[in-house]
């Protein structure tokens, strides 16, 4: 009787949730409901729970020890806890979780949330409740666009980023002619406009782009297509992400496309992507990202600190959700208060600086935070000289230029 | 064209392994196993782990991974799946579709989401002049390792006492029974054999293929698609389906790629408006 | 004992309506309200596939279709249209129910496992285009901020929307039950027990199969509507063949062919989520998949048809009861969930 000991188990769950209920405190006193509580809610069991996960909990409690150490007798926020949610990837799961993290575990702000569906139903619920949401993980630019709110902020990456970066910055270098495949979905078809408009914009030009079904694994059709076309493109651009990133490399290393002179540019890569592949198969590919363990003194203190704790490598989504954590308390600090609006007021037009946020702002106009990013190549693994040491920053791209340059009309807060 | 039509064969192979084996379980025991997918990713990963742990090669593995997986399917079968199979045949899908989300997610545990790296067998890393193109040489490996396989297949069920019962049971079982043949005997080798099929399939795909939990989820549903458009019933068909409906996509991602994750489907409901059994099956399959 | 008084007594079905009724009225005190809207959605869904799975024993493993096709088209009234959402949530049921037209057509000649197969290809097909066709549907963003007014109402809290949307969960119900009950239903389950035999009285079994197909869809599709405007958004994800699965899990764990087992088992399946989500396990997909093989293996009746099975053989070993109370047992309940004996070859039947 299986059964019973789960209805059992819920059952008492259920009473022990009932038991706190009550509605949000009042701004009364300055931190509200007798602590600040932060969120974490992510993917904690599907596809992008290497990516974050339970993770970013253990990386958003190390801000709190920070913050801690930092402020000690002089911390506005004296009891913080941190709290997490699975939302399974079900975006119906995010956004009752959202609900009942704001309303019942008095939740001052949510943090990460990927999945574009779940991040924008979050968003939602994060206007009606007036809480703050920092989203890290999704990155649809419809969070800083049409669906940006008072509360919202995006934190670290989104696809404009990631294509406009590696566009510019490959033409620029000399690959005039490119072929990009994307993945049928919004978030391949957002990244194949941005990226096209910044290589013409850099002076290249796209000589064709296919869309390839989602999930696949043959990628043969596209491959065998790219070096006959006229002119001859020197660059394969691809969207994917995940495991069809992974098909999609693994067969245009069959193809030898390398040896033929289409080199690959990659819209999303991640630390994870290029470890399963083993840096050889993607040496000398090059991508943008918004961060990098071993980029430089900072990064490499922090990231020494995350593996004596978890045994691993942070990845950027990790890190940045300690960055979102800590610029959050730093925000209730100075605001000397958790009151959603003084906070948000705070963070508005922040100038931002950590191991994380390099020469950062949080733009006030869409609340959506510019930071350098970074032009990035695969290592050959003969210059790989650790675990997971396989990113070569090869330029720095500034704020100014790494994200939307003007905020989106279509975005009222 | 003739290039893309060869990788359109390539792709099939994976669909003609997935689908004899999908046929051969089915035909047997009338267990339509959604587990199928799962037993193909671990195939792959049966790869990885052996190379990864173990050391053993491509080639070993081929071997060793899919008649390991192929005796746990025969466990399987006598433990559980033959509990249920004098049940209306519902409970076995449904089974087997609790199994797989168990298998996928044990192994997402282990292994976490990212897929695993596994490098091509060195002697298969070069390319191969096919005289009109030429080709990597993996992929035609993988092409002929499946059509062998399926031609084995193929004459081990038509040339054999064994194979004809099981044929015989797969293709008319009421009639097979009725001879008083004893077709409950083959009922576990059989259900092995299928599951022996997949892994050898995940075990090919692995070096190929990210090799990651999910790897074998979406691909059973075309696959499903398959065996429907070659008859569920029928062992030449599923296998017939298999190089047809890659070598369609092929052709559709190349020259319609808006519709090229739905050709197989259409291309199911076409079938099913002109043969609602299946290009090869038989009539008596469904009412 | 009181139960089993009860069932003997004759009137045990009213007394189960009228706690399930207080149930469904209590449902957002006693959990967090918007859960409680999700069990309410789902156990309708559950029962639209009962309707199809238990009474007309053809299992469809492609709802999906229409629970998350009727949430995209009930935002879109919502949305584009301006209407009122009970508008909505109509004009998306009668959407699921076009929609269910041609793939009824397609998949209802076929049985058994054939059509299970079917109708998750079908399903996995609009899936496919909803992704794609992003202008309508939004791609992997959804449907977002579906508002829902009512005649100038406010119902944004969730515990006052649960009342707006319970109203619609239980016409949905209670034509599921009526359709069961009716001629039509009598017919359907003879043709479950034995198409040939339905087919040589003379009844266009197809016909009556596709009908049964439609309805099904429409009732979840009602459902759909309701959690879409409940949830405010709809997303790609009620698409996916995993809804299918998990709404299939919910009949069979309250009990095929009860009606309302599904009601129970999509109470117990949406906690166990719900709860998974903080409870810090990171094995959604084991703890839902030991539930499939548990339930298949050991209890195949489900809860409800497990419970009712014990009321009913204790009743009829009690000598006291009349005889008549075994007769007056629903004829189309049968407490057998589709029974396997008229199966004689694998493809269903």
């Amino acid at each position: 009787m299986r059964i019973t000991g789960w209805s059992g188990g819920l059952a008492a769950a259920g009473l022990l949730l009932a038991g706190c209920g009550g509605g949000p405190g009042g701004g009364g006193g300055a931190i509200s409901d007798g602590g600040v509580t932060l969120a974490v809610l992510n993917d904690q069991s599907g596809i992008y729970a290497d990516t974050s996960g339970r993770s970013s909990i253990e990386a958003v409690k190390m801000a709190v020890d920070d913050y801690k150490a930092k402020y000690g007798d002089k911390a506005v926020a004296t009891k913080i806890e941190v709290t997490g949610a699975d939302h399974q990837n079900k975006p119906e799961i995010a956004n009752s979780k959202a609900q009942e993290l704001y309303d019942r575990q008095h939740a001052d702000v949510i943090l990460d949330v990927p999945t574009s569906s779940a991040a924008l139903a979050v968003a939602t619920v994060a206007k009606n409740k007036k809480k703050v949401f920092i989203d890290v993980g999704a990155a649809s630019t419809e969070l800083e666009g049409k669906s940006c709110n008072k509360y919202t902020f995006h934190y670290g990456y989104n696809s404009y980023m990631l294509a406009h970066g590696t566009g510019t910055e490959v033409t620029k270098a000399g690959a005039k002619n490119w072929y990009i495949v994307y993945p049928d979905y919004a978030f391949g078809q957002d990244m194949t406009k941005t990226f096209s408009a910044a290589i013409k914009g850099a002076g290249g030009s796209v000589v064709g782009s296919d869309p390839t079904p989602f999930p696949n694994d043959n990628f043969s059709t596209f491959l065998l297509k790219a070096p006959g076309l006229d002119p001859k493109p020197q660059v394969l651009g691809t969207m994917h992400a995940g495991g069809d990133l992974v098909n999609l490399v693994k067969q245009y290393n069959e193809y030898k496309l390398r040896d033929k002179n289409v080199t690959l540019a990659i819209g999303l890569l991640l630390l994870s992507d290029i470890h399963s592949l083993g840096p050889d198969a993607l040496a000398g590919t090059r991508y943008t990202t918004m961060w990098t363990w071993n980029f430089d003194e900072k990064t490499r203190a922090w990231a020494d600190r995350f593996q004596a704790k978890l045994n691993k490598r942070p990845t950027a989504n990790m890190a940045a959700n300690y960055s979102a954590a800590l610029q959050y308390l730093e925000a209730v600090q100075r605001a000397g208060t958790d009151n959603a609006d003084k906070v948000v007021a705070q963070l508005e037009g922040q100038k931002v600086e950590d191991m994380f946020v390099r020469n950062g702002t949080i733009r006030a106009q869409d609340h959506l935070l510019l930071h350098d990013s970074y032009l990035a190549e695969v290592k050959g693994s003969a210059d790989v000289k650790e675990p997971y040491d396989y990113e070569k920053v090869l330029n720095t791209i500034p704020a100014a230029e790494a994200f939307q340059p003007q905020p989106d009309p279509a975005c009222k807060l | 064209m003739l290039q893309q039509a060869f990788n359109g064969l390539v792709g099939g192979s994976f669909y003609a392994l997935l689908a004899l084996g999908l046929a051969v379980i089915f035909g047997m025991l009338g267990v339509v196993n959604l587990a199928h997918g799962a037993f193909y990713m671990l195939g792959a990963f049966g790869a990885f782990i052996a190379l990864d742990a173990f050391g053993l090669n491509f080639w070993v593995a081929l071997v060793l991974v899919p008649l390991l997986l192929g005796v746990a399917g025969a466990v399987l079968e006598r433990l559980f799946v033959r509990r249920l199979t004098p049940l209306d045949p519902l409970y076995n899908f449904l089974f087997t579709f609790g199994l797989a989300l168990i298998l996928q997610d044990l192994v997402r545990r282990e292994y976490g989401v990212n897929s695993q790296p596994y490098p091509r067998p060195p002697e298969l890393a070069g390319t191969v002049d096919l005289g009109l193109f030429t080709y990597p040489a993996y992929q035609v490996f993988v092409l002929a390792v499946s059509a062998l396989m399926c031609v084995a297949v193929w004459v081990v069920l038509t040339r054999t006492r064994v194979g004809m019962i099981v044929r015989a049971a797969t293709e008319r079982p009421e009639l097979t029974r009725a001879l008083g043949i004893d077709v409950g005997r083959w009922v576990t080798p059989v259900f092995g054999f299928g599951i022996a099929l997949a892994a050898f399939a995940g075990v090919l795909a692995a070096p190929m293929r990210a090799v990651n939990p999910l790897m074998g989820a979406d691909l059973i549903i075309t696959v499903f698609a398959v065996v429907v458009i070659g008859g569920l019933g029928s062992v030449f068909g599923s296998v017939a389906a298999g190089f047809a409906v890659g070598l369609v996509s092929a052709l559709g991602n190349l020259y319609v790629p808006a519709l090229s994750q739905i050709t197989v489907f259409i291309l199911m409901a076409a079938v099913l408006l002109w043969r609602p059994a299946g290009l090869f099956g038989r009539e008596e399959a469904y009412r | 004992m009181i139960l089993s008084r009860l069932a003997r007594s004759g009137r045990g079905g009213i007394v189960l309506l009228v706690l399930g009724l207080l149930a469904a009225l209590v449902l957002p005190w006693l959990i967090y309200p918007p859960v409680a809207l999700d069990i309410a959605c789902w156990a309708l869904f559950a029962a639209a596939v009962d309707l199809l799975l238990g009474f007309t024993g053809l299992l469809s493993f492609g709802h999906a279709a229409f629970w998350g096709g009727s949430a995209y088209c009930t935002g879109l009234i919502v949305l584009h249209g301006g209407m009122p959402f009970p508008v909505a949530i109509i004009g998306g049921a009668l959407f699921a129910a076009l929609l269910a037209l041609p793939i009824g057509l397609l998949s209802v000649r076929l049985t058994g496992i054939y059509f299970a197969m079917v109708t998750l290809a079908f399903a996995q097909m609009i899936y496919f285009v909803a992704n794609q066709w992003r202008d309508v549907t939004g791609g992997e963003n959804g449907l977002q901020g579906i508002p829902r007014e009512f005649l100038g109402l406010d119902l944004s809290d969730p515990f006052f929307f649960y009342y707006a949307g319970l109203p619609f969960v239980l016409a949905g119900l209670f034509a599921a039950w009526r359709i069961v009950r009716s001629p039509f239903g009598r017919v359907l389950v003879s043709i479950r027990d034995n198409p040939a035999r339905a087919r040589a009285l003379g009844y266009p079994v197809e016909r009556y199969r596709l009908l049964a197909f439609v309805l099904s869809a429409a009732l979840a599709g009602t459902a759909g509507g309701v959690f879409a405007i409940g949830h405010g958004f709809a997303a790609l994800d009620g698409l996916y063949w995993t809804t299918s699965g998990q709404v299939v899990m919910m009949v069979i764990l309250g009990g095929i062919g009860t009606l309302w087992g599904g009601a129970i088992g999509a109470a117990i399946v949406v906690q166990l989520q719900d709860f998974l989500a903080t409870a810090g396990f990171e094995g959604v997909g084991i703890v839902t998949g030991s539930i499939f093989i548990v339930i298949v293996l050991l209890f195949r009746r489900g809860i409800w048809g497990t419970a009712r099975h014990l009321l009913i053989s204790r009743r009829q070993a009690d000598p006291p009861v009349s005889p008549a109370a075994g007769a007056a047992e629903e004829p189309v309940e049968s407490p057998e969930p589709a029974p396997a004996p008229a199966s004689p070859h694998p493809a269903g039947d």
